[in-house]
C-alpha cells in the first residue's frame, strides 16, 4: 500500500515537472506582409535575447507566416529582413508562458543588406540541430578516443618493461605470465581506443588534411601490430612453456612489438603537437 | 532633347553617388586561440559583403559560413564547427552601421555586432584603418571576440581549455557597386 502511495507522488511529481517546463516557454509567431498587405515569403526572422544575447532564427513561408514553437520566456529584438526591403526591427518583444503574435511590415527599399541581397539562400543560413548532434557524438566519441589512448600507454609501457623478464633464457614461468597479462591487458584498451575512433560518426564530404592524416596513417602500422603482437606472443609462451627455445614465425614477436609501440607513440605525438 | 537626356543623365548619377552600395570583393578573416603549448590560427576568404549608404548612413553585413575556416588541420576544424555549433548556426554575420563621412577617413572607429553560434555580441569603438586605392577600399583590423562572448566552451589539448581571447583579424576590400 505504501509502495502504491509512493508510486502515486513520483507520478504526481513528473507529471508536475512536466507540466512546469512546459509553463516555461512560450511562443512567437506573426506573418510578414509589404505595404500593398500581400506575404513576403523567405524573409529571414531573427529573435535576440536581449539578456542573454541568445539567436533564434526562422523563415518566412509562402502565406509570409513564422513561428518559433519554443522560446524561453524573456525580451527579444526581432528583425526581419527580406531582399527589397528595408530591414524592420522590433526593439522589444516579451515572451511569457504564452504564444506572443508579432506581425511586420516591411517597407520597400535597401537601406539595411540583408543576407537575401548576400546571395544567401534560406538553406544556407538555416542549420540542421541533427548535424549537430552528429558533430556533438562525434566530438564526445574522439575525446573518449583520445583519454583512452594516452591510458592505454601506461599498460604499454608496463609491458614493455617486463619484457625483459620474460625474453631471456632465465625467465621463470611467473616473469612470462606477468608480461602475457600486461599485453592483454595493453591490446584489450587499445581495441577499445580504436573503436571509438572507428565507430565515431563520419562527415560527408570532409577531406583529411594536417597531422591527423599522419595520425590514421599510423594507425595501419599499430593497428595490425596489436593484433599481431599478442598472437605471437601467445605462441612465443608456449614454446617457451615447453622448455623449446623461441623459433619460427613466434620469433617476430619482440620486433613487431617494438615496431608497434614505435608507430602508436608517433601517433600520439601527431596530435599532440598541435590540438 | 540631347540636353534634356544629358540633364537626366547627370540627375541619375549624383542619386547614385548619395546612395551609394559597396560590395565586398575580398576578404581573409583569421581567429586566433592560444593554448599553454599551441597556437592556432583559422583563415576563411568565403565572406560575403554589402554595404548600403542612404542620408549620409551607411549600413554594412558580412556574412561568412563558420565551416569555410580552415587551420590546415581538418580534425581541428570539425571541432571548432562543433564547439561553435556550426552545423546549426551556420553563419557567422556581422553588422556595421557608421555615418558615410566616417568611410573617407583612414582611421575608423565603430560599433559592430555579432551573429554566432546562436548568440549575439556587440563590440564598441572597435577601431579599422582604411586605405583607399583607386574604387577600391582596404579595411584592416581586430574584432577583440572572446569564446565566453558567444558561450562557447573552450575547446582543450591534455585536458588544458584554449585562452578565452578569440580575435578575429580582418582584411576586406570593398567596392562600390
Amino acid at each position: 500500500m505504501w509502495n502504491i502511495v509512493r508510486l502515486i507522488g513520483l507520478v504526481f511529481s513528473v507529471t508536475s515537472l512536466l507540466f512546469a517546463q512546459a509553463q516555461a516557454t512560450g511562443g512567437l509567431t506573426g506573418k510578414l506582409t509589404d505595404a500593398s498587405g500581400a506575404s513576403v515569403v523567405n524573409a529571414a526572422v531573427t529573435a535576440t535575447n536581449i539578456d542573454n544575447g541568445q539567436t533564434r532564427t526562422a523563415i518566412t513561408g509562402a502565406d509570409g507566416g513564422y513561428q518559433f514553437t519554443v522560446l524561453p520566456p524573456g525580451n527579444y529584438r526581432v528583425r526581419f529582413e527580406a531582399q527589397g526591403f528595408k530591414t524592420l526591427e522590433i526593439a522589444s518583444v516579451t515572451i511569457g508562458a504564452t504564444r506572443v503574435i508579432a506581425d511586420g511590415k516591411l517597407e520597400p527599399g535597401t537601406s539595411i543588406p540583408s543576407l537575401g541581397d548576400l546571395g544567401i539562400t534560406p538553406d544556407q543560413s538555416q542549420g540542421s540541430a541533427q548535424d549537430q548532434a552528429r558533430l556533438d557524438k562525434r566530438s564526445h566519441m574522439l575525446k573518449i578516443h583520445q583519454r583512452l589512448g594516452s591510458i592505454t600507454i601506461a599498460p604499454l609501457v608496463a609491458t614493455l618493461s617486463a619484457a625483459n623478464g620474460a625474453a631471456g633464457h632465465k625467465s621463470t614461468a611467473s616473469e612470462r605470465d606477468l608480461h602475457a597479462i600486461l599485453g592483454g591487458v595493453t591490446a584489450g584498451m587499445y581495441l577499445t581506443t580504436a573503436s571509438f575512433a572507428i565507430f565515431a560518426p563520419k562527415i560527408a564530404g570532409t577531406p583529411t588534411r594536417g597531422p591527423i592524416r599522419v595520425h590514421k596513417a599510423l594507425a595501419w602500422i599499430h593497428g595490425p601490430g596489436m593484433i599481431l603482437t599478442p598472437i605471437l606472443g601467445s605462441l612465443a609462451l608456449e614454446q617457451r612453456n615447453r622448455g623449446e627455445k623461441v623459433h619460427g614465425i613466434a620469433s617476430a614477436h619482440g620486433a613487431v612489438a617494438a615496431v608497434t609501440a614505435a608507430a602508436y607513440g608517433a601517433a600520439m605525438l601527431s596530435v599532440m603537437v598541435k590540438f | 532633347m540631347n540636353w534634356k537626356i544629358f540633364s537626366g543623365f547627370l540627375a541619375l548619377t549624383s542619386l547614385v553617388g548619395a546612395d551609394g552600395q559597396w560590395v565586398l570583393a575580398s576578404s581573409t578573416l583569421t581567429y586566433h586561440v592560444s593554448h599553454p603549448i599551441h597556437q592556432s590560427e583559422g583563415a576563411s576568404h568565403a565572406a560575403r559583403g554589402k554595404g548600403v549608404c542612404q542620408g549620409g548612413q551607411c549600413n554594412f553585413l558580412i556574412a561568412v559560413p563558420v565551416k569555410s575556416f580552415e587551420s590546415g588541420d581538418t580534425n581541428r576544424d570539425l571541432h571548432m564547427v562543433q564547439v561553435t555549433h556550426g552545423a546549426q548556426f551556420p553563419l557567422v554575420s556581422v553588422r556595421v552601421s557608421l555615418a558615410e563621412a566616417a568611410l573617407t577617413s583612414a582611421s575608423i572607429r565603430c560599433d559592430v555586432e555579432i551573429e554566432f553560434a546562436g548568440q549575439a555580441a556587440k563590440y564598441k569603438d572597435v577601431a579599422f584603418q582604411a586605405l583607399t586605392k583607386g574604387n577600391e577600399t582596404r579595411i584592416t583590423g581586430s574584432i577583440p571576440a572572446t569564446l565566453s562572448d558567444f558561450k562557447i566552451a573552450a575547446p582543450s589539448l591534455l585536458s588544458i581549455p584554449v585562452r578565452n581571447e578569440m580575435p578575429v583579424r580582418v582584411d576586406m576590400t570593398w567596392h562600390p557597386m
